[in-house]
């Protein structure tokens, strides 16, 4: 049996039973995400031109965007937060926040699995005299709004 | 004799992640050992044929949570050198310190798994505390406290501002004064030399025929550390591989123990050396797409990691392989585990620091 006064970690565990615990309450206790962190992507409709290089460039394919119907969306829950988007984006109309993800109840999974996080925009197409021709791009048809 | 066969894993309490061993018993001692991986297969290289090598590197960095700077490092540096790509010197000097300090999470995490597969569940919490502080330094410096998403082929993403790099350095100076006492409790408590000390010896000559890298090397007395190559900024730095002579699992424990302060060690001496200043350049741009081939040395937390590239001209590589330092040391581990007793197995294969995700890829 060794002798419990050369254990080493003795006088530490003791020291520890009167101190301060390391970890916080978390739900109570909340460390805010420093600043930089990468949380999740946020979107503006308004700047987007549908170019669709963030849907091109996203490595997770989280990004889908419709030129035609001109929606713009993302699966939060496949995001990787790798930021590639947002720097691609020349339009500046893609940010990351430091929020992290929102939490998803089971309730929320759909009827055929899909995993919640879904998130989706429509911007109406503008009449159609302030659209620029754009070679190849058929223009959109006017649509019914978001 | 009669012989018992043991299934050891893939859900075990000592293992972090799935590993098989086939154990062949006789009585209580091991006479052999049949490896199986594959339960974490999960197919990142394939993923070379959709993903763009521009983007890659993100994909390449999940290949692990415990050393994914070093992935993503490795990829962007092998692509620079096929496409000629120079580093600017701070983003150089950035992915360094990024780098070590990655490796003492890597050791301070290993050495909480360490102690608890011994059944040392203080020391496991008190590493464990000190590992949050360096991953709430990643997560200030990168935006990520695990994937940090910082290596750009080229360069690095975002810059650290000098006050900054000095107060990390400060922070992980008393780190390493604090985890002095942990350390000594590791060297010095007379249970864990019982249970560590003389077991799973590996010799030099052994460790040389199974080609062991990293700690595990080191461990047996190899001066092997593949910084000494000198390549991304290592050639600045002052640094004598960590190496101990007994080889047996105390001795890879005290390896680990001693590399945490020669990080600390690195970092301060990467701070002194990296010219300082606001916006200097952090990334050139490559241009073009990649043709041609490449292997690319690290030396992760682990060992030795290589990285083979081949691109063929365009936005996907042809082929991305990564060999890491947990396959390569499996040989060395089957060769402990041999002749070992049955309750000495869950120490051995800890203490190769098995990184199953790596080896899977
Ligand atoms: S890159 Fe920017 S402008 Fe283009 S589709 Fe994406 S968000 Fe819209
Ligand atoms: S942050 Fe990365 S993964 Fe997420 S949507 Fe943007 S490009 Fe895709």
């Amino acid at each position: 049996m060794p002798n419990p006064l050369k254990l080493p970690m003795i006088p530490r565990a003791l020291r520890n039973l009167v101190s301060k615990p390391a970890t916080r309450r978390y739900p109570f206790e909340i460390r805010p995400r420093f600043a930089g962190a990468r949380g999740t992507i946020e979107f503006d409709v308004e700047t987007c031109n549908y170019c669709m290089l963030c849907a091109r460039r996203c490595p997770a394919a989280a990004i889908t965007v419709s030129r035609e119907e001109r929606t713009w969306a993302i699966e939060q829950l496949t995001c990787i937060a790798c930021g590639v988007c947002v720097d691609v984006c020349s339009k500046h109309s893609l940010s990351m926040s430091v929020n992290s993800r929102a939490v998803h109840l089971r309730s929320e999974v759909g009827p055929q699995g899909q995993r919640p996080g879904h998130e989706e925009w429509h911007k109406p197409a503008p009449a159609a005299t302030d659209i620029p021709a754009v070679a190849g791009v058929p223009a959109p048809a006017a649509s019914q709004g978001a | 004799m009669r012989r018992t066969t043991i299934p050891f894993g893939p859900q075990h309490p000592v293992l972090p992640e799935p590993l098989v061993l086939d154990l062949i018993l006789e009585d209580e001692k091991v006479i052999d050992a049949i490896p199986t991986i594959g339960y974490i297969h999960r197919g990142l290289e394939m993923m070379v044929e959709r993903v763009e090598y521009t983007e890659m590197g993100f994909v390449v960095e999940r290949i692990c949570g415990i050393c994914s700077f070093m992935h993503g490092m490795g990829y962007c540096v092998s692509l620079e050198s096929i496409m000629n790509v120079e580093v600017p010197e701070r983003a150089g000097w950035l992915r360094l310190i990024w780098a070590e300090i990655s490796r003492i999470q890597s050791h301070l995490l290993w050495l909480g798994l360490g102690a608890d597969a011994f059944g040392f569940e203080n020391l496991f919490m008190h590493c464990w505390r000190m590992r949050e502080q360096i991953l709430d330094i990643f997560e200030k410096t990168t935006g990520g406290r695990i994937i940090h998403s910082v290596n750009r082929i080229g360069g690095v993403k975002r810059d650290i501002s000098d006050s900054e790099l000095a107060a990390i350095l400060v922070q992980l100076q008393e780190l390493g004064e604090a985890f002095k006492t942990t350390a000594r409790v590791f060297g010095t408590d007379p249970s864990i030399a019982h249970r560590l000390g003389g077991v799973g010896v590996l010799s030099m000559e052994d460790a040389r025929a199974v080609d062991a890298v990293g700690p595990m090397a080191r461990a047996s007395g190899i001066a092997t550390d593949t910084r000494l190559i000198g390549a991304n900024f290592y050639d600045r730095i002052e640094l004598e591989p960590v190496t101990e002579t007994a080889g047996d699992c105390l001795a890879r424990v005290v390896v680990r123990l001693r590399e945490i302060d020669q990080s600390i060690d690195i970092v301060r001496q990467a701070i002194e050396k990296m010219p300082k200043g606001e916006g200097l350049p952090l990334e050139n741009k490559p241009r073009g797409n990649p043709n041609g081939e490449v292997f690319t040395r690290l030396e992760q937390p682990r060992g030795e990691v290589l990285y083979y590239v081949k691109a063929n001209g365009t936005k996907n590589l042809e082929r991305f392989r990564a060999r890491t330092p947990t396959f390569a040391n499996i040989p060395a581990m089957i060769k402990l585990v041999k002749g070992c007793d049955l309750a000495d197995v869950p120490n051995i294969i800890l203490t190769i620091d098995p990184c199953i995700s790596c080896t899977e890829r």
